[in-house]
């Protein structure tokens, strides 16, 4: 018994050493296999952080003309004492991100504000249009529902004022009559920095029932539409072109910390691919001198 | 009312369009600046009960 016993033990013993020394050695080729992917993902991301760099300062010049648009017709609204009409009670708000992620909190941020608004209570007032697919992402599950149009290819080009021009047309076109609303979006504070923001909206009959209307000479309601028409459209394009700055910058910081993180998990990894390394090696000079010396 | 509006054009339609005329007339050597923001890769679809509705709306008139 211990006759048929014996070979299989001794099998074993071999096998496990044989393990042992496999597992060394594809340690060794995992390590390297590890460092490699890591080195290609920094590289990925450090190309990343270059490309949104250019377009950072790109949006960020884009953006300093398109201020004014917004900055003007945010202040006909307050100049007039345009009032939330207490009739109406739809809402809409406009939630403004764009397709592309890796770009840290800019997409949650803003969908968090709706979403905030939305678990008030007189959400079932309350519409959305989701521009850009990764608000609509967050969105959908819960409150899919709200959700009356959603626009994408945003953010692959920086932009125009004919992609604000439709959208509007699309808000104007939606056929829901929204007393008031919001539209959301990240306002560019630094490089560093962005915070939510809003912009307001109206519709007609708020602003004809405005008190101080009357500061503005020959409005009559033809103008008035047009200017409404008119102002809804600059201010998408205002909030598309802070949103778009404001998402560079932040996927400039993400892929900077990210670079980093990569560069210290290379740093690791090689450390402990070296002493895998001298591990091994001097384990097989063991086993050779050892070897030799039982020949001796 | 003006012509346009009576055609059933809104302010943004009528104002593109004109834009859109302004800046095929241009100089050559303006024209081409200015048509790179005579694009809009934008697509709009409208949405019911949590899921779209339609395929997308073409702007019709703007593009």
């Amino acid at each position: 018994m211990l006759g048929r016993l014996a070979p299989g033990v001794c099998t074993q013993v071999t096998m496990v050493v044989n393990n042992q020394q496999t597992r060394n050695m594809a340690t060794l080729k995992a390590i390297s296999i590890r460092l490699k992917s890591v080195k290609n993902i920094q590289k990925i991301t450090q190309s990343m952080k270059m490309v949104s760099a250019a377009k950072y300062t790109r949006a960020e010049r884009d953006l300093k003309a398109a201020r004014p648009y917004g900055e003007g017709a945010v202040l006909f609204y307050e100049r007039a004492e345009v009032a939330q009409p207490e009739d109406e009670p739809k809402q809409l708000y406009i939630a403004m991100t764009s397709d592309r992620g890796l770009c840290g909190a800019v997409h949650t941020g803003v969908s968090k504000v709706i979403r905030n608004r939305l678990n008030e209570p007189g959400a079932e007032n309350i519409k959305v249009i989701c521009v850009g697919d990764k608000s609509r992402g967050i969105l959908q599950r819960l409150y899919g529902k709200h959700i009356i149009s959603v626009a994408n290819e945003i953010g692959r080009l920086p932009p125009t004022f004919l992609d604000a021009a439709r959208l509007a047309d699309a808000v104007l076109s939606s056929g829901y009559d929204f007393g008031s609303g919001k539209i959301i979006f990240n306002k560019f504070k630094s490089v560093v920095s962005y915070a939510q923001a809003d912009l307001p909206l109206f519709s007609r009959k708020a602003v004809e029932a405005a008190p101080k209307l009357a500061v503005y000479d020959s409005l009559d309601s033809d103008v008035l539409q047009s200017y409404m028409e008119f102002s809804l459209a600059s201010m998408l394009f205002y909030a598309l072109k802070e949103g778009a700055c404001s998402e560079q910058s932040s996927r400039m910081t993400a892929m900077d910390n990210a670079s980093k993180n990569a560069g210290e998990m290379i740093e690791k990894l090689t450390l402990t691919f070296n002493r895998t390394r001298q591990a091994v090696i001097t384990r097989e000079l063991i086993e050779i001198i050892s070897g030799a010396a039982a020949l001796e | 009312m003006s012509a346009w509006r009576q055609a059933g054009l809104s302010y943004i339609n009528y104002s593109n369009i004109a834009a859109k005329v302004l800046r095929r007339s241009l100089k050559p050597e303006f024209r081409a600046d200015a048509l790179k923001r005579d694009e809009s890769h934008v697509r709009i679809t409208p949405w019911a009960n949590g899921r779209p509705a339609r395929k997308y709306i073409s702007g019709f008139l703007l593009t």
